[in-house]
């Protein structure tokens, strides 16, 4: 296989061989580890009977073999076998964070799209309202719903579990809710890792970003929780006095509307930073991506980032990276 | 016509038991869940896979199964005239049907209730064995989805010219209007899910052109699992622990 | 698995698809050559050490072919590139080097260049396709040399002087197939060499060198671009070219496009066009259309009509023009039949022909290059110039020669000679071309075929009696009925009387598939033989003889397999069962029809047998009327037999056939079960079996029959068979003879029975007119002909005895098969024609003979007659050929009369008249019988 799945980059000959020998450094530090773990569909999983064993996910039984059903790498946690999938759609687990988008605006829910085999349902009952009182949700509440999340707005949430037809979400928290200003990237839920920490909010750059467990990505200008809601207070007010136009805008709401240039250069410094990685299939993590926005400032320009140089020289770095702390570890 | 010279060489310089060179590719299309691209010789076919997704048409939703679907269309360019194909004729219904059917049969439907998959293939070069090439490349692209499926689907033809069985026929070879024996297996289990068959053959010879076919779809098979095993293995190192 | 090495696509361009094909290159393509270290030797085909080996480029496998065919030239690469342009050019010479190469005794090899990997060459821009394979044929030559290395001397012969010259600037040795031949030193091999046309021109220039003389007689030919744009737009007409067997100035195109057929007259219009070849044809004005109503037609070489056999179905018959409104009064209106001109050749149809050269004075020069024509046999055929160093030798010889070129400046096509057959006139020559002419295969059966013959002395054995599907019928009193000294016996009948007053018939036929398997090469030559083929003198078996006249043959007091088909019929002959099976008889006795006939007859007879004989025949006479009420025409034929000397083989007596009652009554039965078998294979295989059918003639076939009818006064109805047949009863004239004269007439008019595959037709058309049958087969003698053989297996397989054997399931190849058949067929029933004409004319060389003979033709110059008792019939002159009709003799399109223009005498048709046979000789070594009023 000579080409790389999902690189669609034109590389020069000498581009072509750095990659190809920092992808090499990259399998010979994994294969150490568990290379003979990958399996495809049907390939049998060896077990041992004796012990007895408890089949996972991607796993079945045929003529008393367990077999693979899907592509992917057998873990065993003790007596339990299961095949992680790559490539796969978003799984979700309790209290995973997500980011989505709004759907459709249902009777007193929202359907959101989180990269999962079924829609979400953000309850207008799991949402805390933005007048931050809790209390049952009136008529006029529901009304109004599209005043909080409209069709396609990103939403970020919590998700909550499943009940009867489908997966729930919840957003009871002011770090949740809409968001705006700032890109919202998709990349292969897998090389999301699961963390304590999903929220950033990086200083230096003035900007958010939001890893959701899905693969959506958020990234965009920072917004300080509790201004958001005097926002979103103040723009309830002003729905409810009068339709705001761009042009009727305050002087200030236009001050506020406004990001600027740098914030709005890091956003897609951090986004473009994301999409190379996510092409080259690396795990995205904050120290990753902040390592590779770092490295793309010695680039004229932004868009750079998305070319063949810059995404062989992330690949060398990485392979540079596991191996170095290959050594450490 | 002779299809096979008497120094026992196809048109194509082929012998009667091999087949055409094969080729794959995994990822084609950014956009989907899963994708591949299935080269047989001169046959190319793209697929793209979406989902398990949310049911789009709620009536058709199952509460106990994933609904699966399949389009299958070719390409203007596909063949050698270019001309536009209208999508509903009656060959691309038949064969989306023919690979909506046989891949249903694969996927573990069950495991995705109230969820649909969508196949699509589209033929990007025809010659000959595109009904086998597009059941290979729904394979490739399910599994890039990670869809769980009982076992691979793999697919390949054979037929019988000049009293003898050919192995993977090509568009010339196809178009001689001879027997054409179309055949899908699960290779693991060892079962035959589709079997196809243009014009007609005696029992007996039909048996060594069937047998023939299925030693072409395990061929395939062995060749479709080192491809997604490499992708597989290419994919968790990119990634890293 | 193997694979491919690497592989090239080849972009080939259409007019407007552009087809990509995949071309694998492969590494595990071999040299031939045993003696070769580096290839796998175990299908190498050259000599072991071979000292040189050929390599022919594609122009001389095309025109020299039967040079090649000659045992001098051997170990030959045959590379895929040549094969595959001589296929495009020309099949059937594909189809002979084909047969070298697979011929085991010849040391062809073919060599797959095209997909080895060294030897494939990529096209390159600007390369012309010809410039292209020539450099294929370079490079494999060039990789032949250096892979044998020092092995053997690798020879390029090739006759295009550029190829020539690039192959000795690549260091491959190369020579033209001239100077090849001429260092093997036999000096007949330069005979078989074919000049090419440019050095023809050069010749005869030196012949006649003032340029004036050299002119053009022949339209040019359209260019191929123009034809089929022609033919496009409708202007231009293709189909086949069919010369006019009785007069060869005469040629027929049957255009789909126009649904009628274009007469083209003389050579100027047929533009070189040979009897078969594919033509495109131009329309001619209207007001040129004419009507050929003379008896030989006007021309500077005085061809006319020969005496020959009474045709025996409008498929012999000489083509008549469209008699449409042909009056005398207004002969001179154009004919509304269409006449054109040929204007292109689009597939030749040449071949070799067996004939003579005309007698000419020796050259003076003996043993130097004389230019020679040669008069082909078939006398549709025009003459050919060919050169040859032998003239001397030849000029008393049968021989054969191929055509190369017609070039537009010269009368006649110009060929070469390849073989002798033997001395003029010698009967076993003449019965050889009798055979070549009418491509029959009459050499010895293959080692391989006879290989397939079960062990001698062979006999019932005790499996054959233990089968299940064989039913043991050895005690039932069968017999066979069959012409005097008959030794294929494949049919026997037999007859019983049931307790209930009904009778149990049966018809036996040998069980020729029990031992004809399908797919050996014994069922191969078979198949392709299609046919016995029964000369006067000698019999040419489909089977080897052990299984004709011993295995399979239902001979008296053996015990023999059959295939038999059992009625149980009531006193009235109505069937009520009908059984098949596979059995064993045993044969009471082999019959003669006259000895049958003679038993029956004697009334003091009363044994068993002979009362079989005498039900059977009360049945067959109940059945043949049956028949006969449903419309069955009893049509009568002019055969006739000669009694031949047995030492000398010259023929002692010729006598017309005589039909007995027993003769007529095994015909009943085979009909019966031929209808039977039909009827049970179809029901089984609607679209696979093998069927016969006589097509229902035209109006316009039966237009000769009727014009001649209406003239003597006979009125014939031609609606139905029903009715022809009866109006043919009715057509009693005061002499015994008429009736059997007008059945003559009637039958030539019909077109013969042909068999076909049921997945062709539809059902009514599976129609036998002849015998009124909706369905009819041939089952009763697999001995002698293979449809039946064909219809047998269908038979087993619509029993469930045995499996259908695999060419059934593909029509295409069962269509041609058929036509094989008929093919075949129809040229061993032309030979059998051209064998009793060559012994008539042996027959009356000693004999001059006075005869009475019947008119049955009227021409304006004279009329041609036909002789009952010998069975021929022939043309007799009124006038001086010289005077072409214009003397004294009137002729009356209406009455079929001639006149004498004072009226004193009238001849008309189907009157008697005497007339004088003699064999005379024109031309030295021409002998041909003569017709001539007393």
């Amino acid at each position: 296989m000579g080409r790389m799945r999902g690189l669609e980059i034109p590389l020069t000959q000498t581009q072509k061989i750095r990659l190809q020998r920092a992808l090499q450094k990259l399998e010979s530090l994994s294969s150490k580890a568990n290379s003979n773990a990958s399996v495809t569909v049907a390939d049998s999983i060896p077990v041992n009977y004796d012990d007895g064993f408890l089949k996972g996910h991607g796993t079945s039984e045929l003529n008393g073999e367990v077999i693979a059903t899907v592509c992917g790498v057998v873990e065993r946690v003790n007596k339990l076998v299961y095949v992680r999938t790559l490539r796969a759609r978003y799984k979700p687990e309790v209290g995973d964070i997500v980011v989505g988008r709004v759907i459709e605006v249902a009777p007193k829910r929202w359907r959101i799209d989180i990269n999962f085999s079924q829609d979400a349902v953000l309850m207008l009952s799991s949402m805390n309202l933005p007048d931050g009182i809790q209390r049952r949700r009136t008529a006029v509440d529901e009304l109004n719903m599209r005043s909080i999340f409209e069709e396609n707005d990103v939403v970020c949430a919590e998700v909550r579990g499943f009940h009867h037809d489908g997966l729930q979400l919840q957003a009871r928290s002011q770090k949740y809710g809409k968001l705006e200003r700032g890109q919202l990237l998709s990349i292969p839920p897998y090389l999301v890792k699961r963390r304590k920490q999903h929220f950033h909010y990086i200083e230096e750059y003035g900007i958010d970003l939001i890893l959701g467990c899905n693969g959506f990505i958020w990234v965009g200008e920072h917004a300080e929780p509790k201004d958001d809601m005097v926002i979103d207070e103040q723009a309830n007010k002003s729905d409810q006095i009068l339709k705001p136009s761009k042009y009727s805008m305050t002087l200030e709401e236009q001050e506020r509307a406004y990001t600027p240039l740098e914030t709005r250069q890091n956003v897609c410094r951090t986004a473009n930073a994301i999409r190379v990685l996510s092409t080259l299939g690396f795990s995205v993590t904050i120290e990753i991506i902040m390592d590779t926005v770092t490295m793309s400032m010695s680039l004229k320009e932004i868009h750079e980032m998305l070319g063949s140089e810059f995404c062989v020289l992330v690949a060398e770095r990485e392979a540079e990276r596991r191996s170095s702390a290959k050594k450490k570890g | 016509m002779e299809y096979v010279s008497p120094e026992g060489l196809r048109i194509d310089g082929r012998r009667p038991m091999e087949m055409r060179k094969l080729h794959a590719e995994m990822g084609v299309v950014a956009k989907a869940d899963g994708s591949a691209v299935f080269v047989m010789g001169n046959t190319k076919v793209i697929a793209a896979v979406y989902g398990p997704r949310e049911v789009q048409n709620r009536s058709q939703q199952m509460s106990d199964q994933a609904l699966v679907r399949c389009e299958y269309s070719m390409a203007n360019f596909s063949t050698g005239d270019r001309m536009r194909k209208g999508k509903g004729d009656r060959r691309s219904t038949e064969i989306s049907l023919v690979v909506r059917q046989t891949m249903e049969a694969c996927i573990l439907t069950h495991l995705m209730p109230r969820s649909q998959i969508d196949i699509y293939v589209q033929v990007l070069q025809a010659d000959g064995g595109t009904r086998c090439a597009c059941i290979n490349a729904a394979t490739l692209a399910l599994a890039d989805a990670a869809i769980p499926m009982r076992d691979l689907v793999t697919s390949c033809s054979a037929g019988y010219l000049n009293s003898t069985p050919l192995l993977d026929l090509n568009y010339v070879e196809d178009s001689a209007g001879g027997p054409d024996v179309t055949v899908g297996i699960l290779p693991k289990m060892d079962k035959v899910t589709l079997l196809q068959m243009d014009s007609k053959l005696p029992i007996d010879t039909f048996d060594n052109v069937m047998q023939l076919a299925i030693e072409g779809c395990k061929a395939v098979a062995t060749y479709i699992r080192e491809v997604l095993l490499e992708n597989t293995k290419q994919l968790e190192y990119h990634r890293g622990v | 698995m193997l694979h491919n090495k690497s592989f090239v696509r080849k972009t080939k361009s259409g007019k407007i698809t552009k087809n990509v094909r995949e071309h694998y290159l492969r590494d595990d393509i071999y040299c031939g050559v045993p003696a070769c270290k580096s290839c796998d030797s175990s299908a190498a085909r050259l000599s072991a050490c071979p000292s040189t080996i050929l390599i022919l480029d594609t122009n001389v496998v095309l025109n020299q072919i039967d040079l090649i065919e000659n045992p001098a030239i051997d170990d030959v690469v045959v590379l895929s590139i040549v094969l595959q342009e001589v296929r495009n050019k020309n099949m059937a010479v594909y189809n002979r080097v084909r047969a070298l190469c697979s011929n085991s005794a010849r040391k062809f090899f073919v060599f797959s260049n095209e997909h080895h990997k060294d030897t494939f060459v990529q096209d390159m821009a600007g390369e012309s396709k010809n410039d292209r394979n020539d450099r294929a044929i370079r490079v494999a030559a060039q990789w032949y040399q250096n892979h044998l290395g020092g092995v053997a001397k690798v020879l390029l012969i090739t006759n295009d002087r550029e190829n020539k010259r690039k192959a000795m600037e690549m260091g491959i040795s190369a020579e033209t197939i001239e100077t090849y031949v001429k260092t093997l030193g036999q000096q007949d091999l330069l005979d078989l060499l074919v000049r090419p046309p440019s050095e023809d021109v050069v010749m005869e220039e030196v012949e006649d060198l003032r340029p004036s003389k050299r002119k053009v007689i022949y339209a040019e030919h359209k260019p191929m671009s123009e034809i089929t744009s022609g033919l496009h737009r409708g202007i231009y007409h293709q189909g086949k070219l069919r010369v006019n067997r009785y007069n060869p100035f005469e040629a027929y195109v049957g255009s789909e496009s126009i649904g009628d057929e274009i007469i083209i007259y003389d050579r100027t219009n047929m533009n070189r066009a040979f009897d078969g070849d594919i033509v495109a044809v131009e329309l001619l004005p209207q007001e040129q259309w004419q009507e050929e109503n003379s008896l030989s037609l006007a021309d500077e070489e005085h061809e006319e009509e020969d005496v020959h056999l009474v045709p025996g179905s409008a498929d012999d018959a000489p083509r008549t023009a469209n008699p449409g409104q042909g009056s005398g009064a207004n002969a001179d209106l154009p004919s509304s039949r269409p006449s054109g001109r040929v204007v292109g050749i689009i597939k030749r149809n040449w071949h070799s022909y067996c004939g003579s050269l005309e007698p000419m004075p020796m050259p003076a020069g003996d043993g130097g290059v004389a230019h020679a024509l040669f008069v082909s046999k078939d006398r549709r055929i025009p003459k050919i110039r060919i050169q040859t160093r032998q003239l001397g030798n030849l000029v008393s010889k049968r021989i054969v020669v191929t055509v190369d070129s017609w070039d537009r400046m010269s009368r006649y096509p110009s060929g070469h000679y390849v073989r002798t057959i033997g001395e003029i006139g010698d009967r076993d020559t003449e019965s050889e071309v009798v055979l070549i002419e009418n491509d029959i295969d009459a050499r010895p059966f293959s080692s391989q075929v006879l290989a397939c013959l079960p062990p001698l002395p062979w006999s019932v054995s005790s499996e054959d009696l233990a089968n299940p599907i064989r039913q043991d019928l050895r005690h039932i009193r069968a017999f066979s009925v069959d012409p005097p000294g008959c030794k294929d016996i494949d049919d026997a009948l037999h007859c019983t009387a049931l307790p209930n007053g009904n009778f149990e018939v049966g018809v036996h036929i040998a069980d020729v598939t029990n031992f004809v398997h399908p797919g050996t090469p014994l069922d191969d030559e078979a198949s392709q033989r299609g046919t016995s083929v029964y000369l006067v003198e000698r019999r040419i078996d489909m089977l080897p003889k052990p299984l004709t006249e011993d295995i399979c043959s239902l001979r008296a007091d053996v015990e023999r397999l059959a295939f038999s088909v059992i009625w149980e019929m009531t006193p009235e002959a109505e069937i009520i069962s009908t059984r098949y099976t596979k059995s064993i008889i045993k044969s009471c006795a082999a019959l003669s029809y006259i000895e049958a006939q003679a038993r029956m007859d004697d009334s003091r007879l009363v044994d068993p047998l002979t009362t079989d004989l005498r039900n059977m025949n009360a049945l067959a006479k109940i059945m043949r009327q049956r028949r006969i009420e449903r419309g069955a025409l009893t049509l009568a034929s002019a055969e006739v037999k000669f009694q031949i000397d047995t030492e000398t083989h010259d023929p002692l007596d010729i006598g017309m056939y005589q039909i007995r009652e027993a003769n007529q009554m095994v015909e009943e039965f085979m009909l019966a079960a031929n209808v039977s078998v039909a009827e049970k294979i179809l029901k089984h295989f609607p679209v696979c079996s093998l069927l016969r059918r006589h097509p229902t003639p035209t109006k316009e076939m039966l237009e000769p029959l009727l014009r001649t009818a209406a003239a003597v006064g006979v009125n014939l109805d031609v609606s139905t068979s029903r009715a022809l047949a009866d109006s043919l009863d009715r057509a009693v004239g005061d002499d015994p003879y008429f009736n059997k004269l007008i059945r003559i007439l009637a039958t030539r008019c019909m077109t013969q029975a042909v068999y076909f595959c049921s997945g062709d037709l539809s059902p009514p058309e599976y129609h036998h007119y002849g015998l009124a049958a909706p369905l009819y087969t041939h089952f009763t003698s697999p001995i002698r002909r293979y449809a039946d053989v064909i219809v047998h297996r269908l038979l087993a397989a619509s029993l469930g005895i045995y499996k259908l054997p695999t060419v059934f399931q593909d029509a295409a190849q069962l269509t041609s098969i058929a036509d094989n058949l008929n093919y075949r067929h129809r040229n061993a029933q032309m030979a059998s024609r051209s064998s009793v004409e060559l012994h008539t004319l042996v027959y009356f060389r000693k004999r001059p003979t006075d005869t009475e003979a019947r008119i049955v033709k009227i021409r304006s110059n004279g009329f041609i007659v036909f002789v009952p008792k010998y069975g021929i019939e022939g043309p007799v002159y009124l006038t001086e050929r010289s005077e072409k009709g214009e003397g004294e003799w009137f002729m009356d399109e209406q009455q079929q009369q001639i006149r004498k223009m004072d009226g004193s005498v009238t001849y008309g048709v189907l009157q008697k008249v005497q007339i004088h046979l003699e064999v005379v000789e024109p031309q030295p070594n021409r002998p041909k019988l003569q017709l001539t009023l007393i």
